[in-house]
């Protein structure tokens, strides 16, 4: 890449580093309220106890179900949502419960890409403002250079240069998808949170887009949180990847390990799943099916939460919470080691 | 998944359907002459390019093109006998949620972020099929459980923000297959589910299918979902079709180039990490701009100079696939690197 951030900011880092960023036992719980005075009723536990690190040029992989709460996970980190327990800490500065004024100067080490990215995109501005707002915020680039670097950008993510003064809604869903990404790069991060970064891209685009965000982990030691459904996008991004099932980290291993030996039964149900692209060989594959009820996260729960719909649970996972157990490769189920 | 026959007669017939935006840069040619047919049951795959027109064809079909900037300048699309396009808005209105239902690429420009859900999904089943407020409502509730939402009962009542992303497109999923249409526009309905309920979802479209006859049209960026519901696929590029094919035959051969591109930018699951993907060189073409002759060609590994000069039309190709391009890919070279323009 041709632009000039700062290499002493950026520099790579071997693996042994400090944590850029570091999520220790994180809560998100949303109040629920009903009757006439709205009374706390319960709450919705969207995020119930996460922990996770990333090393600066590491990718951090989030996969799980609908629901789980990877984007709350992803909007915390931000700021976006309260953590109601648990700490965030980015690079040695403790930042959950920061005011949003206060956490302004962190938004230049980490940005998102938002999963929505139309409602995430001011609707009144043109894509060549967006774009460059991040710029003039932190005072990257000298103002006359700005517009270079936007157009710089644009061609980076695919965007055809002579958008610039389009808005929002005259795009596609995949170029809007693009244009969230270029404005995640123009406040030039060293931590990027992509919830969905590729989901509305073909898969040449998709393919020119990773290629953009590998390059700049490589070249400048970026780190990423990647949310992904697409299991083999995540795969192929990914160093170390977390499965999330109902607000936890079911399983968190090597992405490689992990494809290669999935040890937690969730986990090995969501890979089975996947749908190849092969008519011939799509037909024949064998699919771990999930059945039973797919728990509220309104409920507390005694046992194992993956329980209800495991197809090899036992009596005693209904009694205790698993813990996240084991060393490269940690999974939380109780009959992982057995044979 | 075996290939229909062409006998049936079409539910829908688009017919030349062509699109343009009035932009700074002049006038965008988004759908430039398209033509396809679904019948009864059939399930059409359409794939292509981001920014190649897939939703503005859908769009367009439905009355929801914003004119202006948008036009639809000329096309015809017979939907059980009427022209769509033809339409009085009030008469499109009517078909629209009932007889066709789409789901929409942005779940939240399709939920209005002021009403619960179950207010927004009761209104079209109390509109379109005569129920009462209690009879939408436990629809609505069961539908809700049948795309995989946990405690439907309690959510229903929530707005759109306190879903997540996925929940709000099975919202739209669930509102769309609630009238039973005839005609399903999908337009990247499973993008934000993972693969456990994506297989739920498109299950259960199959099974709509099965029992009501719903003919799909499927636009998906994502192969594994073609390769699993579509009985036929069109490939879009730059506003038009370059290729046609029954499913097997586009994955097993592929006969434009832009598909075989397509095909070798997947990642594999069984490849090795952190190499690079393959990309189609070059950028996506200029709508407002498109060079003569075929638009694919800058990007082309297999262009020849004719290529320039004569735009292809999709032809017959020796494996009855149709293609539109004027060269045979089983035999020609490949040029050995595209330079970007
Ligand atoms: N209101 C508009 N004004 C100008 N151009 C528009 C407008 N809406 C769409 N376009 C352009 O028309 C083209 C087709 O858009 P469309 O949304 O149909 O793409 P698509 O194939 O659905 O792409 P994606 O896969 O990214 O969703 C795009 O290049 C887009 O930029
Ligand atoms: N503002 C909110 N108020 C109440 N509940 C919320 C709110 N935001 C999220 N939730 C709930 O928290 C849970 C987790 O949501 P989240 O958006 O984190 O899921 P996700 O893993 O990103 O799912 P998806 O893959 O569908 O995007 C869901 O049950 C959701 O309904
Ligand atoms: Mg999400
Ligand atoms: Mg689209």
């Amino acid at each position: 890449m041709s632009s000039a951030p700062n290499p002493a900011e950026n520099r790579l880092t071997p693996a042994d580093a400090q944590p850029l960023l570091e999520v220790r036992n994180l809560r998100v719980h949303f109040p629920t309220r009903q009757g006439l005075f709205g009374q706390q009723r319960g709450a919705i536990r969207a995020v119930d106890g996460v922990s996770f690190q990333v090393r600066p040029g590491e990718t951090f992989g989030l996969v799980g179900e609908s629901g789980c709460g990877k984007s709350t996970t992803a909007r915390a980190i931000l700021g976006l949502a309260p953590a109601t327990g648990g700490e965030i800490w980015l690079d040695g500065q403790r930042i959950d419960g920061l005011s949003d004024r206060q956490m302004r100067p962190m938004r230049r080490v980490v940005q998102m890409v938002f999963q929505d990215p139309f409602s995430s995109l001011n609707p009144r501005m043109t894509v060549g403002r967006i774009i460059r707002e991040p710029m003039k915020l932190f005072g990257l680039h000298r103002p006359e250079h700005r517009k270079l670097e936007v157009l710089r950008l644009m061609d980076l993510v695919g965007l055809n240069p002579r958008f610039l003064n389009r808005y929002p809604h005259e795009f596609s869903g995949g170029q809007r998808q693009r244009i969230g990404i270029a404005r995640a790069l123009a406040a030039e991060p060293r931590l990027i949170v992509c919830d969905e970064p590729v989901s509305a891209l073909d898969v040449s685009i998709q393919a020119q887009v990773i290629n953009l965000l590998m390059d700049l982990k490589d070249e400048l030691g970026l780190a990423y949180v990647f949310i992904a459904h697409d299991l083999s996008v995540v795969r192929h991004i990914s160093d170390r990847i977390g499965v999330m099932y109902l607000g936890r980290i079911v399983e968190q291993a090597p992405a490689d390990a992990l494809y290669r030996n999935p040890r937690h039964p969730y986990t090995q149900a969501l890979l089975s799943a996947i749908p190849v692209p092969d008519p011939e060989l799509e037909s024949r594959r064998e699919r771990i099916m999930l059945t039973g009820e797919i728990p509220s996260p309104e409920t507390e729960y005694r046992g194992c939460p993956f329980a209800s719909r495991c197809p090899v649970a036992e009596v005693r996972c209904l009694e205790v919470v698993p813990a996240l157990e084991g060393d490269e490769h940690q999974a939380a189920c109780l009959l992982v080691d057995e044979p | 998944m075996n290939e229909r026959s062409g006998t049936d007669r079409p539910l829908l017939a688009v017919e030349n359907l062509q699109v343009q935006f009035r932009t700074d840069e002049g006038i965008v040619q988004a759908v430039d002459g398209i033509s396809f047919t679904i019948a009864a049951g059939e399930t059409l795959g359409i794939v292509g390019e981001s920014g190649s027109g897939k939703s503005v064809t859908n769009l367009a079909l439905m009355g929801l093109i914003p004119q202006p900037p948008g036009k639809v300048v000329a096309g015809q699309a017979r939907f059980q006998g009427e022209d769509l396009l033809g339409m009085s808005p009030a008469a499109l209105a009517k078909i629209r949620g009932n007889r066709i239902a789409m789901i929409f690429q942005d779940p939240m420009t399709s939920l209005n972020p002021f009403l619960t859900v179950a207010q927004q999904m009761t209104e079209v089943t109390e509109l379109h099929l005569g129920f009462s407020r209690r009879q939408a409502l436990d629809h609505a509730v069961a539908m809700l459980e049948r795309v995989g939402i946990a405690d439907a009962g309690r959510r229903i009542f929530g707005y759109p923000h306190e879903f997540s992303g996925g929940m709000r497109q099975r919202v739209m999923i669930a509102m769309a297959l609630s009238c039973k249409p005839d005609l399903l526009i999908a337009d990247e309905p499973t993008t934000a589910l993972d693969v456990t309920i994506q297989a739920q979802i498109l299950e259960m479209m199959q099974q709509l299918q099965r029992e009501e006859g719903t003919a799909i049209i499927m636009i998906t960026h994502d192969l594994g979902v073609v390769a699993k519901l579509c009985h036929r696929v069109n490939v879009m590029y730059a506003g038009r079709f370059v290729e046609k094919a029954p499913v097997e035959r586009l994955f097993a051969q592929p006969r434009h180039p832009y598909t075989l591109g397509l095909l070798e930018s997947l990642p594999r699951l069984d490849g090795q990490g952190s190499n690079r993907l393959t990309a189609i060189s070059g950028s996506p073409p200029d709508l407002a701009q498109l060079p003569d002759g075929c638009a694919f060609r800058p990007r082309c590994p297999y262009a020849i100079e004719r290529c320039a000069s004569e735009t292809p039309t999709l032809v017959d190709q020796e494996n009855g696939n149709r293609a539109a391009c004027l060269i045979d890919v089983t035999t020609s070279p490949r040029v050995a690197e595209t330079k970007r323009p």
